[in-house]
């Protein structure tokens, strides 16, 4: 790696101040949510668990879109592809811990090999096309009788780990929480390298990138895969912590569900993702719980969750376009009364302003 | 040999209605580079709306323009939303009416429940050689040919019509001749929600619609207008009629449950090789 001249906004050099407060308050957030699961009751962990799940894929969306500018409507067909992995292979016997291994590398190979051809629509073409393979996928496994048809995949054991099964909720919540952490890790460490100011020089245009010496077609394929295989590492530990897999668990409202915690977390940026999901998470689960108390129609926690996301996007979207995250580091830095208010960014889609130009010496 | 005929005027039919919706994407894209998700909500609300108002009691023809006015009001309603605000940027505008397409499941399933509905236009049938072809499948491929056909004078021979294409075709240009993009923006957005609600007038008697129906339709119909780029309503009719065929005679000589996937592959299959014939550079700059 060359010198730290371009790194993204969120790594980018800061003074040194600002940079310990990150640092302390990366550290809080990793300690604070490594002892929750201690706390936590059953349904809350389930909550933690899938939070957790719903954040690896969503880091992989917004490396995808984010930073790499490719639009993909269907990733929750690679959590599905994830999760059958894992579930077919525990299923027949294999050691669960290799199924668990298997998912991301199964589903990130199926979105490379996917990628090949997809990859070379653009726009809107390659949004129709993620979310038409997410259809054809659903369709096919509902046919296939050893995934288990419509009617889905049955008796998936628990996870083991060296022997030990897993039985408890708190398990699974460290083992999300390991996984939330190595998807971040490789995250951070791929936007803050050379192939990350690739790939974000390839979303702005492909032409200048690939004229700059980006190989564009490898690097768009790699981001897919890498994203896809975020999403497969997820299903792969719903799958153990569920048991059960059915094509109906995997709709395309999913996909959408996934995109909607990135933009409204903050679309190219690390931790926006996981604001996202955290968010998203709670407020349609405390909804679901108060649309199933008794006394509410039997299709409140339905309405409720639909009208939440729709109403959370909306407002994110208008109001603060480039994500919750962005806007609260704005608000902090503003209360701070130092720091320049980063530059209000054109779209969601990428975040390349400051990355190739150092910050000003002059700059508090 | 009836077979045949009977999968082709129905595929037709069916391809029909895609290409009502798709016109509505290609409506809204145009002129504002949108791409609406919520596109596939018109058709839903129209259906449902239609089908409690004949439960009413109300006459056909009086049911069906309401709820097909409906579906252009919420066209409106969307577009003030998704791009009434200065300064929007595309791809926001795009997932807000991604959002408001799952807004509108709330309000659908606490209006009409989430079971799905249907009701009878026109009944009987009448034989074509050797196949019994419903009227309502004739009725359908009139009404969208009646339609297009009133698109393209729109579109050439009035002032808003034209002001619309002077939008799509250049923004900028058709500011300084004094019109304003928004409007027209919003007007494009109403449009797209009368074609969707037509779309959904005509199909829920062939296939019943429910509140998750729009998925289905809107991808269908996203498929059709993606056939001439989202740009061009009569590359957008081709587009449907095609992936109407397809999909009747792929359900018919081959497999239902594949349909809609192997006309979607197919699709994918296309445009991959249209893209393949286009440079990146002239991708980039358009």
């Amino acid at each position: 790696m060359t010198a730290e001249v371009g790194t993204v906004r969120t790594v980018r050099r800061r003074p040194d101040a600002q940079r310990a407060v990150g640092l302390g308050l990366g550290a809080l957030v990793a300690v604070l949510t490594l002892l929750a699961p201690l706390v936590l009751d059953r349904s809350q962990l389930t909550v933690y668990i899938l939070t957790g799940t719903a954040a690896m894929v969503t880091i992989g969306v917004s490396l995808l879109m984010g930073y790499a500018g490719q639009v993909s409507l269907g990733q929750a067909a690679y959590y599905a592809v994830g999760g059958y992995t894992a579930g077919l292979l525990a299923v027949h016997g294999t050691p669960p811990l290799l199924g668990l291994l298997a998912a991301p590398l199964v589903a990130g190979g199926l979105a490379g090999l996917v990628g090949i051809p997809i990859l070379r629509l653009r726009g809107h073409y390659l949004a129709f096309a993620t979310l038409a393979f997410q259809l054809i996928l659903l369709a096919i496994v509902g046919q296939v009788d050893f995934l288990g048809g419509d009617i889905g995949l049955q008796g998936i054991p628990q996870l083991s780990l060296l022997g030990i099964q897993l039985m408890t909720a708190q398990a699974y919540a460290w083992v999300t929480w390991v996984g939330v952490a190595v998807v971040l890790l490789i995250t951070r460490n791929i936007i803050a390298s050379r192939p990350g100011r690739g790939l974000r020089a390839l979303a702005t245009s492909e032409t200048a990138a690939e004229s700059s010496g980006v190989p564009v077609t490898r690097y768009k394929i790699v981001v897919f895969a890498l994203s896809a295989a975020f999403a497969g590492l997820a299903g792969g530990i719903y799958a153990f912590f569920i048991g059960y897999l059915a094509p109906g668990s995997f709709p395309v409202l999913l996909s959408f569900q996934f995109i909607v915690m990135a933009v409204v977390g903050g679309l190219g940026t690390l931790w926006g993702p996981v604001v996202g999901a955290v968010v998203i998470t709670l407020i349609v689960q405390t909804l679901n719980d108060l649309g199933t108390r008794p006394g509410m129609p039997s299709y409140a926690s339905g309405v409720f969750s639909y009208a939440v996301y729709a109403i959370l996007l909306v407002v994110v979207l208008l109001f603060l376009p480039r994500g919750l995250l962005p806007a609260m580091a704005d608000l902090v830095r503003r209360a701070f009364g130092r720091g320049r208010r980063a530059p209000a960014a054109a779209g969601t889609a990428v975040t390349v302003d400051d990355s190739t130009t150092r910050q000003p010496p002059d700059s508090p | 040999m009836s077979a045949f005929l009977s999968y082709l005027i129905s595929g037709l039919a069916i391809g029909c209605t895609f290409a009502l919706v798709a016109s509505g994407f290609v409506a809204i894209h145009r002129v504002t580079r949108v791409v609406n998700f919520a596109q596939g909500t018109f058709p839903v609300v129209a259906g449902l709306t239609v089908s409690s108002m004949l439960g009413r009691g109300l006459p056909h023809g009086v049911a069906e323009l309401i709820g097909i006015v409906l579906a252009g009001v919420i066209g409106l309603v969307v577009g003030v939303i998704a791009i009434g605000k200065r300064g929007t940027p595309t791809l926001a505008s795009l997932v807000i009416t991604l959002g408001l397409g799952i807004l509108a499941y709330a309000f659908e399933i606490i209006v009409w429940g989430d079971q799905p509905v249907s009701y009878s236009m026109l009944r009987g049938a009448v034989d074509i050689g050797g196949a019994r072809v419903a009227w309502q499948y004739f009725l359908v491929i009139g009404a969208t040919l009646v339609t297009f056909a009133a698109l393209g004078l729109f579109f050439t021979r009035t002032y808003l019509g034209k002001a619309l294409s002077a939008c799509a075709s250049n923004p900028y240009a058709a500011r300084l001749a004094g019109i304003n993009p928004i409007r027209m923006g919003l007007l494009a957005f109403a449009l797209g929600g009368l074609l969707g609600g037509l779309a959904g007038v005509l199909i829920t008697p062939l296939q019943p619609v429910a509140f998750d129906s729009d998925v289905l339709l809107a991808t269908s119909g996203f498929a059709a207008a993606i056939f001439g780029g989202l740009n061009s309503p009569y590359a957008a009719l081709v587009g449907g009629l095609l992936l109407g065929v397809l999909e009747a005679f792929v359900a018919g000589y081959i497999n239902a449950s594949y349909q809609t996937e192997v006309a979607m592959v197919l699709i994918i299959v296309v445009m991959i090789y249209q893209a393949s014939r286009r440079s990146t550079v002239s991708e980039e700059v358009s």
